[in-house]
């Protein structure tokens, strides 16, 4: 087993042509030559190490090599096959110049075989050393891209468009962050649902199994506003911003989530075939979402007269506002009940499309419902990555 | 039919304009224990509010938007306590402990507690509203 170092003759014409071909040292025990060659130290190749450590890609062993130094320029590692019962270890043997082809023919042909070999390894792991560059690119895009996505989040400070309305400081809280993740959870969970109502569907299951899917999807949306209740009591601007979903759903954003009765609009086609008496009722769900949402604008709209109107207060211009931004701060509890309920007119409008449908059109509905959402993900990536135009 | 309040009408929303429009008693106040109690009976649907709460509000416009027009309770900090533990007593749970005391808005229909914003929104989302609403001589549609 060769471990050391050793130094390559160069010198020797067969060697040489080998060496020009290959672009890697081989190394026989048969022709120490004193001659050396300076070389860029390779290193150990491990599959695990950064991109930009992989140095020339030269030899590496597939075993440990600890101890080859980095700083001597003149140290080659070899690997050999291990039939050599010839010397190795790092010592220059006494040249071999006159145990050249003429003299021993059969074992100039051993010595030609060898090189074979060590040539057909060099080349495996040379392809072997490529298709790890390759692999490794692939990782590093996919890095690259959840890095865009993650910033177009707004993780980083300074990414997206809510960042100056908010103020949104620097430092991220950890429970705003624990809820990204489960949030990130949910939804890679949502689309294994999806996929399964998908597939059911398609295979005509019967009304139960339906009945089973669809109450799991309903129990992981009621999951969702609960994440989100939890999450309104740590920052409820945070939550309201609708920075921890993409940008499309944040076009759509509606006190901090999907607008019942637009997605309703959006269903109503999908639920079809339904009789006289559910189409009626589905119609009247949408207008009592309507009304609902209505409301909620209007709440909405005299809690901010209200916040304004305690910002505002006293004598602007003055300098000193601390009592007035404490009693802003106060009012402002109200929004996390806000966003509370809406989520509770999201989740009882899901129950009552479940009510008035059969199993089968409910399944299919919040088939629908589910792609529909799946589709804003991907417009939201697809926009993020449209090359920017020069200006 | 019945004269509905504008929605926009909260700028102009005080104590005693409050949806008393109908009623030829003077503008619900706190003056003993047995008012609380006797306007909860009197009244069909009676909305025990916050002044400047905007929950308060969105029941309200809700109920509006039923053609209902509903008594409105304002409370304000003097008297909140008093009329918190009052309604307690009324509903049957007990006012003390901070669990269960009723928040505010405090709907009530047909003399009996029907529930704060959430139960509003439930049951007109469910459609059960209207009919308790009818039942209770609210609406006469």
């Amino acid at each position: 087993m060769e471990d050391g170092l050793c130094i390559t003759a160069v010198g020797f014409l067969p060697f040489v042509f080998l060496f020009l071909i290959e672009f890697k040292l081989t190394h026989s025990r048969n022709k120490m030559n004193s001659t050396s060659t300076h070389f860029v130290p390779s290193r150990r190749m491990d599959i695990y190490e950064p991109i930009h450590q992989m140095t020339m890609w030269g030899d590496f062993k597939e075993n440990n090599c600890e101890d080859l130094s980095p700083p001597m320029i003149l140290e080659i590692e070899g690997k050999l096959d291990n039939q050599s019962e010839e010397t190795s270890h790092g010592t220059v043997g006494p040249s071999s110049n006159d145990q050249e082809a003429s003299r021993r023919p059969d074992k100039v042909q051993r010595r030609l075989a060898q090189n074979r070999e060590a040539a057909r390894k060099s080349r495996l792991r040379k392809k072997a050393y490529v298709q790890q560059l390759e692999s490794s690119k692939l990782k590093l895009i996919q890095l690259e891209q959840e890095l865009g996505r993650a910033r177009q989040q707004g993780l980083c400070a300074g990414g997206g468009l809510d960042t100056s309305q908010l103020g949104y400081s620097e430092t991220i809280n950890p429970g705003i962050t624990a809820f990204e993740m489960e949030y990130g959870h949910w939804v890679e969970e949502q689309n294994i649902q999806i996929s399964d109502l998908r597939n059911a569907l398609q295979s005509n299951v019967g009304d139960m199994e339906l009945s089973i899917l669809i109450e799991r999807v309903l129990k992981h949306y009621a999951d969702l506003f609960a994440m989100k209740a939890t999450a309104a009591r740590i920052d409820v601007f945070y939550l309201m911003s609708g920075m921890w979903k993409t940008s499309a759903e944040r076009f759509f954003l509606w006190i901090g989530g999907f607008r019942p009765s637009e997605l309703l609009k959006v269903l109503l086609p999908h639920l079809e075939p339904m009789s006289e008496q559910q189409h009626f009722e589905v119609c009247n769900l949408r207008q009592n979402c309507q009304q609902a949402e209505d409301a909620f604008s209007q709440g909405m709209e005299k809690l901010r007269y209200i916040v304004a109107e305690a910002v505002g207060a006293g004598r602007l211009g003055e300098g000193n506002y601390l009592p007035q931004i404490t009693a802003a701060i106060e009012k402002l509890e109200a929004l996390v009940r806000f966003v509370g309920q809406a989520d509770h007119l999201r989740q009882e409008t899901l129950q009552q499309i479940s009510r008035i449908l059969e199993p089968p059109q409910a399944a299919r509905g919040l088939l629908a419902l589910g792609e529909y959402l799946q589709r804003l993900r991907a417009l939201s990536s697809l926009w993020s990555s449209r090359p920017c135009e020069p200006t | 039919m019945q004269q509905t309040l504008p929605y926009k009408d909260w700028f102009a929303d005080t104590a005693s304009a409050g949806g008393t429009r109908g009623s030829s008693n003077p503008p619900p106040g706190f003056n003993d224990y047995a008012s609380v109690s006797r306007m909860v009976t009197e009244n069909a649907v009676i909305v025990f509010a916050r002044k400047d709460c905007c929950m308060c509000h969105v029941v309200k416009l809700l109920l509006h938007g039923h053609g209902v027009n509903p008594t409105v309770f304002d409370v304000d900090e003097a008297n909140e306590n008093d009329v918190v533990n009052e309604l307690s007593r009324i509903i049957g749970v007990d006012g003390s402990g901070n669990a269960n005391r009723p928040q505010f808005p405090a709907v009530f229909v047909g003399g009996e507690i029907f529930g704060g914003l959430e139960e509003v929104m439930g049951a007109h989302i469910s459609g059960e509203l209207v009919p308790r609403l009818r039942e209770a001589g609210a609406l006469w549609l």
